[in-house]
């Protein structure tokens, strides 16, 4: 192994390397407290969160091992505190969720609190955690809306605690906003219990080593990292690229229309020497549904791609000082750069999938030996809330399902594993069931569903669920159910998404991509997650590869004979 | 009172270690490990080790074992041909995982391994629900079919995982039992024997594990057993992944508690140091033949997690959560790194000088031993400086053909890179200690650890080799190798508690739950602790029962376990569990919730042996002059003469300034210039640089 080349650094060696990873468990333990504690089965159990830790201007020097998704914006969430509130106390947390401060969609609720060693300020700790649900008329907050004022309880940068204690008003504004109020506090609680613990952690370093040095290795953890990103972009060939792509839709059907009607995506990337700049002119205005994303939302995806593509043996710590060297822009009121009053609910990973994905389309043309076919692209997200009929409670769950990992340039994609900017689990089956009243049928590897090629794409998933007792009000938001996750080089596309509901009498309704739905005790929700591209072209596919697929059931024989003219 | 024996398989060398309960003397044997059956070598081992010393078998008082079998047939995946039943619908279960990727941002990791190709994952209809109730009955004529594709595909070992069997074990019973009939020679695991846990796919990984691995530590287990029986010595204990030991039928009735069994018996004896020389907080660092190891021991304990993977894959040289296959049982925190002294040095086509994975093990083992190995090694580069002798290892016991070493450092690595011989072996061991140090790091500074708070203890064949070295590189300013370094895991083996620990889920609010039927569940928990201590012959005085209560609030999803006080168990003891259990939340997490219920989720019951405890020696004969000297090249000063001490005739308190080698029979230690080293009466060695000296 290379060693990784050093920028010149004021601290000694080891004490930067002892604090940098210090930082990063820090990151990482605020994870577990949130975790162990958090009451929804969402973060407890699906890790739909991330934790970091910011420099005193909101920079992130530190984020644990969680979801890329929340790498470009989460800097602009603190940044949003910042600018608010200007001044800070020990014993300050504040809350907000709000995307047009900074924020991603309003079930990502951010808790920041400020972190302070005897007077100084540190910098800031902030936990941005996914609460299954934040009001609006749908249980999940996943509602076909056309404006943020439907999509749910919207918090600007407020501030939840006063020396430690919490603001029993603001307090009552949320728990009244939202569905299962004693749940979303476990969740709050936790949140503030793993900013704390960032907090003694940033203590117990500044004490060590003194808060002044602390703070300049957080400034050259920053550098490091932003030295080490320009050596490996210049490292790949330079090259210029566009890309376009289509979305299924916005989950609105228009007066007059009689389907989802679907949205252009344009790219360019322009990559030279140890920069890339990534311009999205000529996207498609922004759509009435809520797949608008905010920019930082957008640019979350691009760098994610980014860092696949420089960096694939992920050697350079991830934080602001990575991103430096990348410039995004997008035309103000397009999808990926909305503006209020925009709803934007699904756009916050179904556009960050999309813009990641595209990064491969794009710079495949320039440098193949760098990038994948497009994974599963969505996060295939199914809400359900009602009555559990066991307890007479309310109930919401959010559940997010995995398909396909991109084919590579050596190597098959995954089978059924988050890609790009996600990074969350599925819900154990018997933790599902025994916190919501629904009975999971079927849970498999979906056969065929991974694109054809030299290298085969991952293949998707099916998941089955059975409603039980009551009726639940349910929401879908899916991506590449018209749009399959394409082949790059030659390599076929992966199978579509594909949602049906099927009523206890047998009778199938395929469904819209996005938006509510009702379904009755003993229907069931069938779920297709989209497998991934393939890689090269098929009739390069090693021979012994198609046959161990025919024996473990991943391709069929029909599929083999139409694909390999096995 | 009497002996105790540890015995440790290496990649390189089994290890026997007698110590005497008495006096804490400790007496070493090593022969070659057998590959091909490591049972012979264990059984040479003991023999030669009994004779000579002139012990007696009936003077033997326990008798432990650390295995590798389970741990490499995973990471070698030669495991046995092993089949999966699910609950219709489930078969994937294992390749789904929980749907994590290992690495964010690595664009070529792999596919996680499964240890169940998708054919052989079989379904069967059933169904309980998450009340525990039955909603589908089991389809038991589908049993016969599972039957007929295990004989057909000559299936060894089948595990058996249902859904909610851990809250109703009724079907996944009748099918262990319709199976285990009808296929007497196929080892059958159900996940509800083998761990009773909510979240499916952790439970059926670690039911796969012990069945992937169960035929293949049986068959091995079985012939030692009856070997040693036939050595009239007492009956074989294990050690297990946690760092306690336990008997055959524990090991076989749990195959993934004997994961990482070897370097588990490591860090205990590093415990030993810990205790012996108050030095409560070290890095241990174990480097034999094939591997390196590390771990952390931190206010005298070791560090264990409840969660393992093994089998799993690395990317830079670490190991990779995700990557591997989970088992739910408590196994020593370690990072390992394939470095070892049979670490074989070869040129990549880019014209990079390598050094591993790829070993050259026992056989042939490194060129210097002159048993047909080709390619040169970390030893020959070792041999080459002068660290290790140029004439003969192991007190003259193993010769050295230094001119073989040299030829083939020169031809495989010095010529093709257009260096001199003594400039590729520095660079051999450049390179090794470079990935030595990465596993060091990920123990220590990775997990925001100074180890500049640390001492390192250094052991294992080729350990107090390099440790100064890499201590230099992590600024540990002092480095402890133990008496008998070479064969000091085995020690491990003879110092850790006879330990088994009993689970019973029970899943319901504690305000809901009767005192009585907890103080009978304990009571029969307590009935097989005191019979398996008995058992094992463990004295009234050293037996001791911990009941512990795992507890959360209702809506969590992980618990914290709590000690549960002895005695009878009534309302007063429930409250005391709450109070234990809010205080504990508030203390781990910094806050606690009085108004929320609580849920009781398991007990616990521990069940341990103490071991009086041992204190152990080495001691030096007599105030020791240099013995030699050899030509060592050191890279500050070149090649110079060094003295040569053999460490056993250094006496207690001794001073030695470095550039010095110190020999023992089974270990070398090096010195380097600006190290000194000082033996203390029980025959340890601590080295620090001269300069803070």
């Amino acid at each position: 192994m290379p060693d990784a080349p050093r920028p010149v650094l004021s601290t000694d060696p080891a004490t930067f390397e002892v604090v940098k990873n210090a930082l990063l468990s820090a990151a990482e333990e605020m994870k577990i407290v949130l975790a162990k504690t958090a009451y929804s089965p969402l973060l407890k159990v699906a890790g739909d969160y991330s934790c970091g830790i910011f420099d005193d201007r909101g920079q992130m020097v530190a984020q644990g091992p969680d979801l890329p998704i929340h790498l470009g914006s989460m800097p602009d969430a603190v940044k949003a505190v910042i600018a608010a509130h200007t001044r800070f106390q020990p014993g300050d947390v504040f809350i907000h969720n709000d995307p047009y401060f900074g924020g991603s969609h309003l079930p990502d609720i951010n808790v920041i609190a400020p972190a302070f060693h005897e007077r100084t300020l540190l910098g800031f700790t902030c936990v941005r955690a996914h609460w299954p649900d934040v009001g609006s008329a749908t249980p999940g907050s996943y509602g076909a809306v056309t404006e943020i004022y439907g999509e749910g309880l919207r918090l600007p940068p407020v501030r939840l605690c006063t020396d430690g204690e919490m603001n029993p008003d603001v307090e009552a504004i949320i728990f009244a906003n939202v569905r299962t109020p004693d749940e979303r506090r476990g969740d709050l609680r936790a949140q503030i219990a793993a900013n704390r613990r960032a907090e003694q952690r940033l203590q117990a370093l500044a004490r060590k080593y003194g808060a002044e040095a602390l703070l300049a290795i957080m400034q050259e953890v920053l550098d490091y990292s932003e030295t080490m990103m320009r050596k490996a972009l210049a490292a790949l060939p330079d090259g210029e690229s566009s890309f376009e792509d289509f979305c299924d839709g916005d989950g609105v059907v228009e007066a007059g229309d009689t389907e989802d009607r679907p949205f252009t995506i344009r790219m360019r990337v322009d990559k030279k020497g140890d920069t890339l700049k990534v311009d999205f002119t000529g996207t498609d205005p922004q759509v009435p549904g809520p797949m608008n994303a905010p920019l930082s939302v957008s640019k979350s995806g691009v760098l994610c791609a980014v860092k696949m593509i420089a960096d694939p043996h992920s050697l350079i710590p991830p934080n602001s000082g990575c991103w430096r060297a990348i410039e995004v822009t997008a035309p103000e009121g397009s999808v990926v750069n909305a503006t209020l009053p925009s709803p934007v609910v699904y756009a916050n990973h179904e556009m960050s999938h999309r813009t990641a994905e595209m990064v491969f389309g794009a710079m495949a043309s320039f440098a193949p030996d760098n990038v994948m076919a497009c994974s599963q692209g969505t996060s295939a997200v199914l809400t359900l809330g009602g009555v559990d009929y066991r307890t007479g409670e309310r109930y919401v769950s959010y559940e997010t399902i995995k398909g396909g990992f991109g084919a590579r340039p050596n190597k098959d994609g995954i089978n059924c594993v988050a890609s790009t900017i996600s990074n969350t689990m599925n819900t154990p089956i018997e933790v599902l069931e025994m916190s919501f009243p629904v009975r999971v049928e079927r849970y498999e590897v979906l056969p065929d569903s991974g694109g054809a090629g030299r290298f085969r794409g991952g293949c998707g998933s099916r998941r089955v669920w059975r409603v039980l007792g009551n009726e639940t009000r349910a929401a879908v938001c899916c991506e590449r159910t018209k749009s399959p996750p394409f082949g790059v080089l030659g390599g076929k596309a992966g199978a579509p998404a594909r949602i049906s509901l099927v009523d206890p009498d047998g009778r199938e309704t395929v469904l819209n991509s996005k938006g509510g739905f009702t379904a009755g005790p003993g229907s069931l929700i069938v779920f297709d997650v989209p497998g991934s591209g393939g890689y090269g072209p098929p009739s390069e596919r090693d021979r012994k590869a198609i046959e161990a697929d025919l024996r473990d059931g991943y391709v069929t024989p029909e599929a083999a004979r139409r694909d390999y003219g096995l | 009172m009497g002996w105790r024996i540890g015995v440790d398989i290496g990649g390189t060398f089994t290890d026997v270690a007698l110590v005497d309960e008495e006096g804490g003397e400790i007496r070493i044997a090593k022969v070659a490990t057998t590959p091909e059956d490591f049972g012979r070598g264990v059984i040479e081992a003991l023999g030669t080790a009994l004779d000579e010393n002139g012990v007696r078998a009936d003077e033997v008082s326990l008798l432990a074992h650390a295995t590798t079998i389970v741990t490499n047939a995973l990471l070698e995946e030669r495991g046995a041909r092993t089949a999966l039943v699910t609950t219709r619908g489930f078969r994937d279960v294992l390749e789904l995982r929980r749907s994590a990727r290992a690495d964010l941002y690595d664009l070529f990791q792999d596919a996680p391994s499964v240890l169940v190709p998708r054919h052989a994952r079989l379904e069967i209809t059933e169904r309980v629900d998450a009340q525990g109730e039955v909603v589908m009955p089991l389809a038991e004529n589908e049993i016969d079919d599972i039957v007929a594709f295990v004989r057909e595909h000559r299936i060894q070992a089948v595990a058996v995982a249902l859904l909610f069997s851990f809250l109703n074990d009724s079907h996944e019973r009748i099918v262990g039992q319709r199976l285990r009939a009808a296929l007497p020679d196929v080892q059958v695991f159900l996940s509800s024997e083998i761990l009773p846990e909510i979240r499916e796919f952790e439970r059926t990984s670690t039911t796969a594990v012990c069945a992937y691995v169960g035929p293949i530590l049986a068959s091995y287990l079985g012939r030692l057993q009856t070997a040693v029986e036939g050595m009239k010595l007492p009956r074989l204990h294990v050690m297990g992944s946690s760092g306690g030991i336990f008997d055959v039928a524990e090991a076989l009735r749990m195959p993934a508690a004997a994961v990482e069994s070897g370097p588990a018996a490591g860090v205990v004896a590093a415990t030993l140091v810990a205790r012996q020389l108050h030095r409560p907080d070290l890095i241990s660092f174990d480097m034999g033949g094939t591997t390196a190891k590390a771990s952390l021991v931190a206010g005298g304990e070791v560090t264990t997690t409840p969660e393992y993977e093994v089998g799993g894959d690395g990317n830079a040289s670490r190991w990779l959560h995700g990557t591997g296959h989970p088992i739910r049982v408590p196994v020593i925190d370690l990072a390992e790194v394939s470095a070892g002294g049979g670490s074989i040095a070869w040129v990549d086509p880019g014209g990079a000088l390598r050094v591993g994975p790829r070993s050259a093990g026992a056989v042939p083992g490194p060129v210097c031993y002159g048993r047909g190995g080709e390619q040169p090694t970390v030893t020959d580069a070792n041999v080459v400086l002068g660290y290790l002798d140029r004439a003969s290892l192991l007190g003259g016991a193993l010769p050295i053909d230094a001119a073989a070493a040299e030829a083939a450092i020169e031809r495989h690595v010095a010529a093709p890179l257009g260096l001199g011989i003594a400039e590729a072996a520095a660079g051999i061991v450049a390179v090794v200690e470079n990935s030595m140090a990465a596993a060091l790091r990920i123990v220590s500074v990775e997990r925001g650890h100074d180890p500049r708070e640390f001492a390192l203890v250094a052991f294992g064949g080729a350990g107090p080799l390099h440790a100064a070295r890499l201590a230099e590189e992590l600024e540990i300013p002092e480095v402890i190798v133990p008496p008998a370094s070479g064969a000091f895991s085995a020690l491990g083996l003879v110092t850790s508690d006879i330990r088994r620990d009993w689970v019973k889920t029970l899943y319901l609010p504690l305000a809901e739950a009767a005192p009585e039927r907890l103080a009978e569940i304990y009571g029969e928990l307590e009935d097989a602790g005191r019979r398996m201590l008995a058992e094992a012959g463990v004295p009234e005085d050293r037996r001791v029962l911990q009941r512990a209560a795992d507890l959360r609030y209702a809506r969590q999803a992980y618990e914290l376990t709590v000690p549960v006080e002895t005695g009878t168990i009534g309302e007063r003891a429930l409250q005391a569990m709450a109070d234990a259990f809010h205080e504990k939340h508030r203390t781990t997490y910094g806050h606690e919730s009085r108004t929320e219920p609580v849920h009781l989720v398991n007990v616990r019951l521990g069940a341990i042996g103490r071991l009086t405890p041992l204190r152990i020696r080495q001691p030096g004969a007599e105030q020791g002059r240099a013995k030699r000297e050899r030509t060592v090249t050191f890279r500050e000063t070149g090649a110079v003469a060094c003295p040569v001490f053999w460490r056993g005739a250094l006496a207690g308190g001794q001073r030695v300034e470095g550039p010095a080698i110190l020999e023992a029979l089974d270990s070398t230690t090096v010195v380097p210039p600006g190290w000194v080293a000082e033996t203390d009466a029980d025959g340890f060695v601590a080295m620090r640089r001269s300069n803070r000296a």
